[in-house]
């Protein structure tokens, strides 16, 4: 798609064509973009690659504005891309990952990486961070994390949980709403399906990103407070890497969901997202 | 396989894949126009499957992206009704040209229905509109985006209260623009009634939304989800889809 300040360009690329996705890139006047990381958006759960209401669309974009390309992709079996048969979903991102630094090579010649996601686009990011230098940044919006001992954290979790009375209005109305639709649902939890980094993963790709003198952006919502977070600064914490905070910003809101279903706090994390991106992620 | 590719105006470009016929004569080109907002986001993976198994039977299909919405261009503050009324006649006039059919079939979902509908009167080579589950009219569904809106919010416990006076702006998650709201609360069952009702076949998944127009051909298919409810849930159902095939390669 042609403009003066970005341009965007569908891609079928790998074996066969099987993987899709849409490269953006800022218009002639941003410089020499080549030099710059390049931002990878990986799939939020089902969701297909435009992300949790377009927010990865809105972010290409924004981003491509700053001077930054990006390639929102389907891995294999998401969106438009055909499944790997025969694979694990781990071997599966693995080689999806070798065909995108083949197209973005193609395209962009060898920059570096910073790759982006949700949920399980975060656990991906994670893990495709260990085996791959060129990765260089990371966005992980509700990405793993683990209770701390001494916090009290399931306590204070369960706390907060069982005496809010929102909850209690909530509870009954979902119940409600279950008794009185057919049966059959299939509910997708996203706590249920995620194949979450170890502790030790996410140790190991933190502190590679610290080795190649790269960044960090962590985002907690309500979602991780049903678990497994409940206090701003808890990752540093149980991560323990040294330096942890000259290299990585980690944000706590409790009060969004975890697909940012509402446009306010869509809004805002686009604004985090750029901030970082502006002060941190260079050539 | 299929195609990825923008078109339409180069300040406003619309997204859309376009489904090549595999086998057959490639008479008869199909355009889907999907739901609206996080229905869409439900429905992508059953509406490509549906892309794939038509143009495995030997129709073209394009899936079209409206403008503000998926991969497609603008923002959706800044679009309106009527804009994705065109954007779906332009689909039609671009997957023409591209597979050279003849024929072309709509399938409208949910508000993407009513949007088929009120485009079809431009479209003198509309042969068919299969409509699933299509939403009554425009003002009904504003108010079930209202609903959605208050249901959101009643799950976001820990919103400060300038968030929420703030969110209670939005509608399902979403900001639209005041001409959009005044364009869906006009479109009303006349874009269905306009349209000639040989031409119409309804398939709904509940039997408590009824069709606003009598005598259309209309089928109802148990299925095992519900869009008012659990608003993150994938959609799929193969009794269903066999039942759109089955609609949409009628001869």
């Amino acid at each position: 798609m042609p403009d003066t300040v970005l341009t965007e360009e569908p891609l079928q690329f790998g074996e066969g064509g099987r993987l899709s996705g849409i490269l953006t890139q800022p218009g002639m006047s941003s410089g020499n973009v080549r030099e710059r990381p390049v931002f990878i958006f990986l799939n939020a759960g089902f969701l297909h690659r435009v992300g949790p209401s377009r927010l990865y669309v809105r972010l290409a974009r924004e981003l491509a504005l700053m001077g930054f390309s990006s390639l929102r992709v389907d891995l294999a079996g998401k969106g438009d891309s055909l499944r790997r048969p025969n694979l694990t979903n781990r071997q599966s991102v693995a080689a999806d990952f070798e065909e995108i630094k083949g197209v973005l090579d193609s395209h962009l010649g060898g920059v570096p990486f910073v790759l982006a996601g949700v949920c399980s686009g975060a656990d991906n990011a994670i893990r495709l961070t260990l085996n791959e230098r060129r990765v260089v940044g990371l966005v992980l919006l509700d990405p793993v994390c683990f209770p701390n001992d001494g916090f009290g954290v399931r306590a204070r979790a369960t706390f907060v949980r069982w005496t809010s009375p929102a909850r209690y209005i909530a509870g009954f109305k979902n119940r409600f709403r279950a008794l009185t639709t057919k049966d059959g649902w299939t509910r997708n939890d996203p706590l249920d399906q995620r194949d979450f980094p170890t502790q030790e993963q996410l140790r190991a790709a933190l502190k590679s990103i610290r080795e190649r003198e790269g960044r960090v952006l962590s985002m907690f919502t309500h979602y991780a407070f049903r678990g497994y977070y409940n206090q701003a600064g808890q990752l540093g914490r149980v991560i323990g890497v040294e330096g942890y905070h000259q290299f990585c910003t980690e944000l706590f809101w409790p009060q969004a969901s975890h697909t940012y279903s509402l446009e306010l706090h869509r809004r805002r994390i686009i604004e985090e997202v750029k901030t970082w991106a502006a002060n941190y992620i260079h050539s | 396989m299929h195609e990825a590719f923008f078109f339409g105006p180069s300040d406003q470009q619309l997204f859309a894949n376009y489904h090549p016929a595999v086998r057959g004569d490639g008479r008869v080109l199909t355009v889907i126009c999907p739901p609206l907002f996080s229905e869409y986001m439900r429905a992508h993976s059953v509406l490509r499957e549906l892309a794939v198994s038509l143009s495995e039977g030997g129709q073209h299909v394009l899936r079209l992206d409206y403008r503000g919405t998926g991969d497609s261009f603008c923002d959706l503050s800044e679009v309106g009704v009527s804009d994705w009324v065109e954007d779906i006649q332009l689909a039609v006039r671009e997957g023409r040209e591209l597979s050279g059919s003849s024929v072309v079939r709509l399938l409208g979902v949910r508000a993407g229905a009513l949007l088929a509908c009120k485009s079809a009167g431009a479209l003198i080579d509309v042969q068919r509109l299969v409509l699933w589950d299509p939403v009554p009219d425009g003002a009904s569904y504003l108010q079930y985006l209202r609903d959605a809106q208050a249901t959101l919010l009643e799950q976001h416990f820990y919103l400060s209260r300038d968030e929420r006076r703030e969110a209670k702006q939005e509608y399902a998650g979403h900001r639209i623009s005041d001409r959009m709201v005044g364009e869906l609360g006009a479109l009303d069952a006349s874009a269905y009634s306009s349209v000639p009702k040989s031409k119409l076949h309804v398939i709904r998944t509940s039997s408590e939304n009824e069709f606003p127009v009598q005598g259309v051909p209309q089928e109802l298919v148990q299925t095992a989800y519900n869009w008012e409810s659990d608003l993150e849930n994938k959609i799929m159902s193969q009794q269903l889809s066999e039942q759109l095939i089955a609609c949409l390669t009628l001869s």
